[in-house]
C-alpha cells in the first residue's frame, strides 16, 4: 500500500519521490525554484529537524514548518 | 551597438543561482575595478565591476543571487527591473551574462529559462566543471549549446580558467541582436499572456512582455500592485485568465514550474552522463562530520571558539589596535605643537581625532572577523553553521538563516544587520535586524576591559585555566545573546506575530576557499567601515565635542589657580630638573582641575547633573550619567568622556593605568565611600552590553527597514532594557557583595 508521509519521517539513505507540497502558492513556488517539486526524486542524507536531502547534485536542508510540508511516497525505492 | 562605435561602453548584467562562483566569476572578470553602492530605497546591493577587452570597454553589473526572475517584492523587482532596463539609475544592459553550475544543471537552467524570454543576447558560463568531473558527470557542451541556442563558455572561475574565452564571447555578443525564443509555456498560456501584454501596452506602450507574462504568474498580488496599482477591471481579468487556464490543466503559478523543468528536462536529454562515482565524495565524508549532531556541535564550538580568540588576541588585532592608536596620538600630538590652544585645536584633538580615532581602532578586529567568515562562507561551512543553529532558533520562532547576520553582529552590527538580507521572510527579517545589535560588537569591549580589569579580581579557577575577568568579560556576551533571545521570542509573540516559518537552504560543496575574493570581501567591510567613521561618526563626534565644549566661561574656570600657575611659570624658568618635573605635574594637575570644571559647565555637564536622579539607582554618580549619554553616536566615546569628566584628560585608553587607577579612587562628593565598585562596574558594563548608544547602527536600521519606527523602536527597547538590567545587575549584586 502506499501512502503519504511526510519528508521528515523518513530514515536515513532512504530515496522517496515527492507526492506533495502543502502551503501557499507562493512558498511551493519557491521550493519548486530550489528544485523540489511534485515527483522529484530525493534522498534523505539525515532525518531530523531540519533535515539534509539530496535533490540531484545538490543537498538541501530543510525544516518543515506548520504553513509548509513536504509529503513523500513511502513506497520506498 | 555595432563594431563600428567600440568607445562605447557595453553593459552586462550578471545573473545565476547563489553559490555558483558568481562572485569569483564577477571579481575574475572586472579585478579591483568595483564600485558598490545601494539602489535607492530597497536592500539590494549594486555591484559594478568594469573592464577593457580588445578595445571595448564593459561595465558588469553584479546582480544577487537567485534561483528565480519573479520578483514578489520591491528587493527582488530591483533585479528585473535593471535586466530590463526600467531601472532609472542604470543603463539597460547590452547583453546578460548567465552563470550556471555543472555539476547542478537540471536546477540552474531554470533561471536560464527565464532569462531567454528576457530578448537580451544571452551568453552561458559553465562554471565548476571541475567539481562536475569530480561527481562524475559529463557534459556535451557541443549539443547543449545547440539545444540552448546560447553560446556557452566553460570556465572554472576559481582558477580563472576561461576567463578570457568568456570575455571575447561577451564582446562578440554585443553585434547580435537579442532574440525572442520560444516560450516554454503551452499555447494556451502564451495567448493569455499576449492578451495581457495588449492590455499593459495600451497604458504604457514601452511594458515588456516578460512583466505581463510574471504579473499572471504573480499570485502574491505584489506585481499587480506594482504594474496595475489597484486596476479593477484588469484585475478581473487576470483572476478570469487564471481561472480558465486552470480550467484547462495549467494552473498559476504551478505551471511555470512544470513548463520550465519540462523544457530543461528536454534539453538536457542525452547530454548529461552521470558515472556512478566511488560512494561518498568528499562533501559528504566530511557533512557526516560536520552535521552531526555531536561532532558538528563540537566543532562548531571549536572553530567559533579560534575565531573570537583571533578577533580579540593581542598578538594579531591588538598589535594593529595600537598601531593605528600610536598613530593617532602622533597626529594629534602634531597638532597640539602646531595649534594654538582654542575651539580650533579642541575640535580637531577632542572631536575629530578622539571620536572618528576611538572608533577607527576597531578596525583590525572588524577586518579579521570578517576575513574569518569570509572564510568559512567561501568554503561552505556557514550554511552547515545555519543549520545546525536552525535547531536553536527555530524555538524562538526564527530560522538558521538568522545565524549568519547574528554572527556578524559580534564584529559590528551594521554589516550585521546588512546581511540579514538573505532572509526572504519579512518578519524574520526585521526580528533578526531588531536584535542583532544586542550582540556584543567589538565597540564594547574597550568597555569591558578597563572595568573588568579595573574592578574584578584576577582571581583563576582550575589551576589557573579560567580567570575570573575572563568569565565576567564571557558573561557579557552571554547577556546579551540571552536578551536577544528573549526579545526575538517576545517579538514574536507580540507586535510581530506569526507562524515559525520553514527553513530551506542549499548546502554547497566544500571548496577551498578563494584567498583573493576572501580579501576583497574583508577590505570592502573594512572599508565600508571607515567611510562610516569618517561621515556619521565625524559629524556625530563633532556634535559632542560642541555640547561639551560650550558653554565655555575659561576666565571662571581659571581665575582661581592663575596666580599659582603664574608662580609656578615663573619658577620653572630657574628651577633644577627634578624640581622641574614636580612644578610640572603640579600645572598638569590645575589643567585637569580647570577641565573638570569647564565641562562640568558644559551643555552636556549641565545635562549630566540634571539625570543624575535617574542614574542614582543604577549606582552611577552624573559624570557617569553623562558619559553615558555622550556615547550615544558610539560606546566607546565613554571611555573618553569619562577621561575628561574625572579630570584627567581625555586621551585616555583602556589600557591606561591612569585612568583604571583614578576611577578606582573616585569618591562621593563629601564622603569617603567610592563611586566606582563592583556592583557599579557590573552595571555599566551590562547597560552597555543592552543599551543602543550607536548612531551609525540606528542609522542603518532605518535605511534597511525604509522607516524611522524601527530605529526608534529599537532605540526604546534597548535603551528600557539597558536601564532596567542594569539596575537590577546594580541592586542585586550590591546586595550581595556591599553588605
Amino acid at each position: 500500500m502506499v501512502s503519504d508521509i511526510p519528508l521528515s519521517m523518513v530514515r536515513s539513505g532512504s530515496i522517496v519521490r515527492i507526492s506533495q507540497i502543502v502551503g501557499g502558492c507562493d512558498d511551493v513556488k519557491r521550493m519548486a525554484e530550489l528544485g523540489l517539486q511534485n515527483g522529484t526524486e530525493v534522498e534523505m542524507v539525515q532525518s531530523g529537524s531540519p533535515c539534509i536531502v539530496r535533490v540531484g547534485q545538490c543537498k538541501l536542508c530543510f525544516r518543515q514548518s506548520d504553513i509548509l510540508n513536504i509529503l513523500v511516497n513511502s513506497e520506498q525505492f | 551597438m555595432s563594431v563600428d562605435a567600440p568607445a562605447e561602453t557595453l553593459t552586462v548584467a550578471l545573473v545565476g543561482n547563489p553559490n555558483t562562483g558568481k562572485s569569483t566569476l564577477f571579481n575574475g572578470l572586472s579585478g579591483i575595478r568595483q564600485k558598490t553602492g545601494n539602489y535607492p530605497g530597497v536592500t539590494v546591493e549594486k555591484k559594478h565591476g568594469s573592464f577593457m577587452h580588445k578595445g571595448q570597454k564593459v561595465t558588469l553589473i553584479d546582480l544577487p543571487g537567485t534561483y528565480s526572475l519573479a520578483p514578489r517584492s520591491p528587493d527582488e523587482m530591483v533585479t528585473v527591473d535593471v535586466l530590463l532596463g526600467r531601472q532609472s539609475d542604470e543603463a539597460k544592459p547590452n547583453a546578460v551574462l548567465v552563470i550556471v553550475d555543472a555539476s547542478n544543471l537540471e536546477r540552474n537552467l531554470y533561471i536560464v529559462s527565464q532569462v531567454k524570454e528576457l530578448g537580451l543576447p544571452t551568453v552561458v558560463a559553465l562554471n565548476m566543471s571541475d567539481i562536475a568531473t569530480r561527481k562524475g558527470i559529463t557534459i556535451d557542451t557541443k549539443k547543449l549549446k545547440k539545444r540552448l541556442g546560447l553560446p556557452i563558455v566553460v570556465t572554472q572561475a576559481h582558477r580563472r580558467d576561461g576567463l578570457d574565452k568568456l570575455r571575447d564571447t561577451i564582446v562578440s555578443l554585443a553585434d547580435r541582436p537579442g532574440k525572442q525564443s520560444d516560450s516554454p509555456f503551452p499555447p494556451e498560456f502564451c495567448e493569455k499572456v499576449d492578451e495581457l501584454h495588449a492590455k499593459l501596452q495600451q497604458e504604457n506602450a514601452e511594458t515588456p512582455r516578460y512583466l505581463a507574462e510574471r504579473l499572471l504568474l504573480d499570485t502574491s498580488g505584489y506585481l499587480e500592485k506594482e504594474l496595475i496599482g489597484g486596476g479593477e477591471s484588469l484585475h478581473d481579468w487576470i483572476n478570469e485568465a487564471r481561472e480558465e487556464l486552470s480550467k484547462a490543466g495549467q494552473p498559476v503559478p504551478a505551471i511555470e514550474a512544470i513548463s520550465r523543468y519540462q523544457w530543461v528536462q528536454k534539453s538536457l536529454e542525452g547530454i548529461v552522463t552521470r558515472e556512478k562515482v566511488a560512494e561518498g565524495s568528499f562533501t559528504d565524508r566530511l557533512d557526516k562530520i560536520l552535521t552531526n549532531r555531536v561532532g558538528g556541535a563540537i566543532f562548531f564550538i571549536l572553530i567559533m571558539t579560534l575565531m573570537f580568540q583571533a578577533v580579540f588576541s593581542e598578538a594579531i588585532a591588538g598589535n594593529l589596535t595600537a598601531l593605528i592608536e600610536g598613530a593617532f596620538n602622533q597626529l594629534a600630538d602634531g597638532i597640539d605643537a602646531e595649534l594654538p590652544d582654542g575651539a580650533l585645536k579642541s575640535l580637531i584633538n577632542d572631536g575629530v581625532i578622539a571620536g572618528v580615532g576611538g572608533v577607527l581602532t576597531f578596525l583590525p578586529q572588524i577586518c579579521i572577523l570578517f576575513f574569518f567568515i569570509a572564510i568559512l562562507e567561501d568554503c561552505g561551512y556557514l550554511s552547515r553553521a545555519a543549520y545546525l543553529m536552525d535547531r536553536l532558533f527555530s524555538k524562538v520562532g526564527l530560522s538558521g538563516k538568522s545565524f549568519i547576520p547574528l554572527l556578524s553582529s559580534f564584529g559590528c552590527a551594521i554589516p550585521g544587520i546588512m546581511a540579514a538580507r538573505v532572509i526572504e521572510n519579512r518578519r524574520d527579517r526585521l526580528i533578526t535586524i531588531l536584535v542583532a545589535p544586542l550582540m556584543s560588537c567589538s565597540a564594547r569591549m574597550p568597555v569591558y576591559v578597563l572595568l573588568t580589569s579595573a574592578f574584578i579580581p584576577p582571581t583563576t579557577y582550575l589551576g589557573g585555566w579560567i580567570g575570573l575577568q575572563t568569565l565576567v568579560m564571557l558573561s557579557m556576551y552571554l547577556v546579551g545573546i540571552f536578551a536577544a533571545v528573549c526579545v526575538a521570542f517576545i517579538l514574536r509573540k507580540t507586535i510581530l506575530p506569526g507562524e515559525t516559518p520553514p527553513f530551506v537552504m542549499e548546502l554547497p560543496s566544500y571548496k577551498f576557499p578563494s584567498i583573493s575574493g576572501v580579501l576583497m570581501v574583508m577590505l570592502e567591510k573594512g572599508w565600508s567601515f571607515v567611510r562610516r567613521a569618517g561621515t556619521l561618526i565625524f559629524a556625530m563626534s563633532i556634535v559632542i565635542w560642541a555640547l561639551s565644549y560650550f558653554p565655555r566661561d575659561e576666565i571662571a574656570a581659571t581665575a582661581p589657580f592663575a596666580e599659582e600657575v603664574l608662580t609656578i611659570q615663573n619658577k620653572l624658568a630657574t628651577a633644577d630638573p627634578e624640581e622641574a618635573t614636580k612644578l610640572e605635574a603640579r600645572l598638569g594637575v590645575i589643567q585637569h582641575t580647570i577641565d573638570g570644571q569647564l565641562l562640568r559647565g558644559s551643555f552636556l555637564g549641565r545635562a549630566g547633573q540634571v539625570i543624575e536622579p535617574v542614574v542614582r539607582p543604577l549606582g552611577w554618580d552624573w559624570k557617569i550619567g553623562s558619559a553615558a549619554i555622550a556615547s550615544f553616536p558610539a560606546r566607546e566615546v565613554i571611555i573618553s568622556t569619562m577621561g575628561v569628566l574625572y579630570n584627567l584628560g581625555s586621551e585616555q585608553t583602556e589600557e591606561s593605568v591612569e585612568l583604571k587607577e583614578k576611577l578606582q579612587n573616585v569618591k562621593w562628593p563629601e564622603s569617603e565611600r567610592n563611586v566606582f565598585n563592583v556592583p557599579v562596574a557590573l552595571s555599566i558594563m551590562v547597560f552597555f552590553a543592552l543599551c543602543a548608544q550607536c548612531a551609525a547602527t540606528l542609522a542603518v536600521i532605518k535605511r534597511e527597514t525604509n522607516s524611522w519606527h524601527w530605529p526608534i523602536f529599537t532605540f526604546t527597547y534597548m535603551t528600557v532594557l539597558a536601564y532596567l538590567g542594569a539596575m537590577i545587575t546594580y541592586q542585586v549584586s550590591a546586595a550581595f557583595l556591599l553588605n
